[in-house]
């Protein structure tokens, strides 16, 4: 509505109002004049009277002080001595005065009342208004999924969402007026005063809280508490809105448990390393005492008696002497073996050129006089153990020159094949006397051969070492071969 | 140089091995000055000149070859034992194990052993490192002041 309007009408509804005033003065004013034509003398005070009456009740206060001057003048004018004249003798004073005193009377009573009546009005409006507001809060609460619910300061429920009658189970009329923490029979984490505390020096609270469902299961909550206090900051209801995280909880529960197992099975696996490794300790002191004193005594019997030993006797010697010295080889293999296994991998970049050139170092004194063909490719750095992976090397070398002793011209390649799945293949051929393919899932077993002793010496730890060095570093080791053309080994470490 | 030899306190438990050792050093002639302990309380018994050699003079061995798997008080307790006393510690203190172990390597070297050495298994290298060992410490090395030497 704009401006001018509401002045407009604003100016209509006053002139509408004292002319009001007017037009009840003058009507009064007929009546009495009419009244007193026919002998019914003093009905002129009561009927100005009933017309500031209505004015005031209709027009209001202004309105009604212009009647009450108006009708003063036309009483004093009109009905009192001396007539048709507005001077009033000072006998009548009174009878004006009364009459005055008697119009601002009702004046300000009506005015009163009118006022109170109006902002009764005013508050009955604002009421519905705050009541359609509330109505509308609720019924949105009402439709989130979230379980809402309000109770008083005596744990009494007065609000319950759909929300909360989805969770647990009870309707809102079920709910209302029932204790919250009786119904749901809650559990709580830590003493109920302390959360009541909590809750009325902050205002909130927050915490998990076991409940029960209206069928009897439980269900795990994260509950929100909120305090709500009135005008005069006294608290007076707490609005509680709950998660239901009985799930998560659950599944916490299960990898908490999981952890745990996983914790004991690593207690008793490093348990388990340390026996073997008192073991291997053992092993590598006290076995080797024996052997040695074996060949020692042999040596030395050997010397003592040589002159009255037979050819036979001799050799037998020299198996005893012979088989000492293989076992001791099988004591330090195995160690070595066994280290693998419980030492700790100290990881870096190595740089696999530099590990193939050293392994090569290591085996000259088996190539020596031999007439072989090396080719080596372009290698990789590779993310590892530096002293594990030259062992790993080492063995595939030395291996590969093994068995190509036969060969009038050994051949041996050591490359980088293709990347498979992220790793570093590293590759190493020879054209050596190969193996067959239907024992390739024994070459990595630990003692296990594939040849016979006095064909090819060995212990048959050197490749199950290898397949243990690449296990630890996460890769993987595989071999192809063909009996009498050579054989190939692969290694693959993943890229960091 | 080779006219002064100077004694050699072997601590080694097993019999053969003492044998073995002894013969060892006899081919070479080194045999002549050695004392033999057979356990570890023992071999501190003679360096402290207690017990059954609360009558010998109280000289230093030249070298000391330590065996570390001992009754009673093991090697590495011995060891201990010697690099802790002011008197002891100048002995030049050889450990000879079975031992490959990596973890009695560093804690012999901890304790300040002056060397380490594997026994091997074969005959005619015990005999050639036992021999080494012998030549070095108890003829080409000076050793420390307050130790027993004897013309040879």
């Amino acid at each position: 509505m704009s401006k001018p309007e509401i002045s407009s009408r604003r100016m209509t509804s006053m002139v509408l109002r004292y002319g009001l005033a007017v037009l009840s003065v003058c009507i009064a004013l007929s009546v009495a004049l009419l009244l007193s034509h026919y002998n019914f003398p003093d009905v002129a005070d009561p009927l100005f009277l009933f017309a500031i009456a209505i004015v005031v009740w209709y027009a209001g206060r202004g309105p009604a002080i212009l009647a009450l001057v108006l009708s003063s003048l036309a009483n004093s004018y009109f009905f009192i001595e001396p007539l048709y004249s507005i001077v009033i003798t000072r006998s009548d004073v009174p009878h004006l005065a009364v009459f005055i005193l008697f119009a601002s009377l009702l004046t300000g009573f009506a005015t009163v009342r009118r006022r109170v009546e109006r902002e009764l009005l005013q508050s009955r409006d604002e009421l519905e208004t705050e009541v359609a507001e509330r109505t509308q809060q609720a019924s949105l609460l009402n439709l989130t999924h979230d379980t809402i619910f309000v109770r008083d300061m005596s744990d009494i429920i007065t609000y319950w969402n759909r929300g909360a009658q989805e969770l647990y189970g009870w309707t809102a009329e079920e709910a209302f007026g029932k204790r919250a923490h009786q119904l749901l029979r809650t559990v709580f984490p830590m003493p109920i005063d302390e959360i009541r505390a909590e809750l009325l020096r902050t205002d909130r609270w927050e915490g998990e809280l076991e409940k029960t469902k209206a069928d009897g299961t439980q269900v795990v909550v994260a509950s929100r508490w909120s305090l709500r206090r009135d005008l005069q900051e006294r608290p007076v209801a707490i609005l509680e809105t709950n998660n239901d995280v009985t799930e998560r909880k659950r599944t916490e529960e299960k990898i908490r448990k999981l952890n745990d197992d996983l914790e004991k099975r690593t207690a008793e696996l490093e348990a388990i390393n340390k026996e073997l490794e008192a073991f291997a300790y053992t092993i590598s002191h006290d076995l080797r005492a024996p052997l040695r004193h074996i060949a020692g005594y042999t040596e030395l019997l050997q010397k003592n008696a040589s002159s009255i030993l037979d050819e036979k006797s001799h050799r037998y010697m020299m198996m005893i002497l012979e088989s000492a010295k293989r076992m001791g080889d099988l004591i330090d293999d195995l160690l070595a073996f066994s280290r693998i296994g419980r030492a700790e991998t100290k990881m870096t970049m190595v740089g696999l050129e530099q590990l193939v050139k050293e392994a090569l170092s290591e085996v000259q004194q088996e190539t020596e006089g031999r007439n072989m063909d090396w080719k080596i490719g372009a290698l990789p750095n590779l993310y590892g153990d530096r002293s594990m992976l030259r062992l790993a090397l080492v063995n595939l070398v030395s291996n590969a020159v093994k068995f190509t002793r036969t060969r009038p011209q050994p051949k041996i390649e050591i490359g980088c094949a293709d990347e498979k799945d992220g790793a570093v293949v590293v590759f190493i051929r020879d054209n050596g006397v190969g193996f067959e393919m239907k024992y390739v899932n024994k070459l990595f077993g630990v003692f296990q051969r594939l040849h016979r002793a006095e064909e090819f010496e060995g212990t048959g730890i050197g490749l199950a070492t290898v397949q243990r060095i690449i296990h630890r570093h996460g890769g993987r080791v595989w071999a192809e071969g063909i009996v009498d053309r050579g054989a190939t080994f692969y290694f693959s470490v993943p890229k960091p | 140089m080779m006219n002064e030899l100077g004694r050699i306190l072997i601590v080694e438990d097993d019999p053969k091995d003492v044998e073995l050792t002894l013969t060892a050093l006899e081919e070479y002639n080194l045999a002549n000055e050695v004392v033999v302990t057979r356990d570890g309380e023992e071999a501190l018994d003679y360096l402290y000149c207690r017990g059954n050699f609360k009558m010998r003079t109280s000289d230093n061995p030249a070298v000391m070859l330590l065996d570390l798997k001992l009754p009673k008080v093991d090697g590495l307790e011995v060891l201990q034992q010697i690099k802790s006393d002011e008197k002891l510690r100048m002995i030049p203190v050889v450990v000879l194990t079975s031992s490959r172990e990596e973890r009695d390597m560093v804690a012999s070297y901890k304790l300040g052993v002056n060397a380490y050495v594997v026994k091997p298994v074969d005959f005619h290298e015990f005999v050639n490192a036992i021999k080494e060992l012998g030549i070095f410490w108890a003829v080409i090395n000076e050793p420390p002041p307050g130790s027993v030497r004897k013309s040879s």
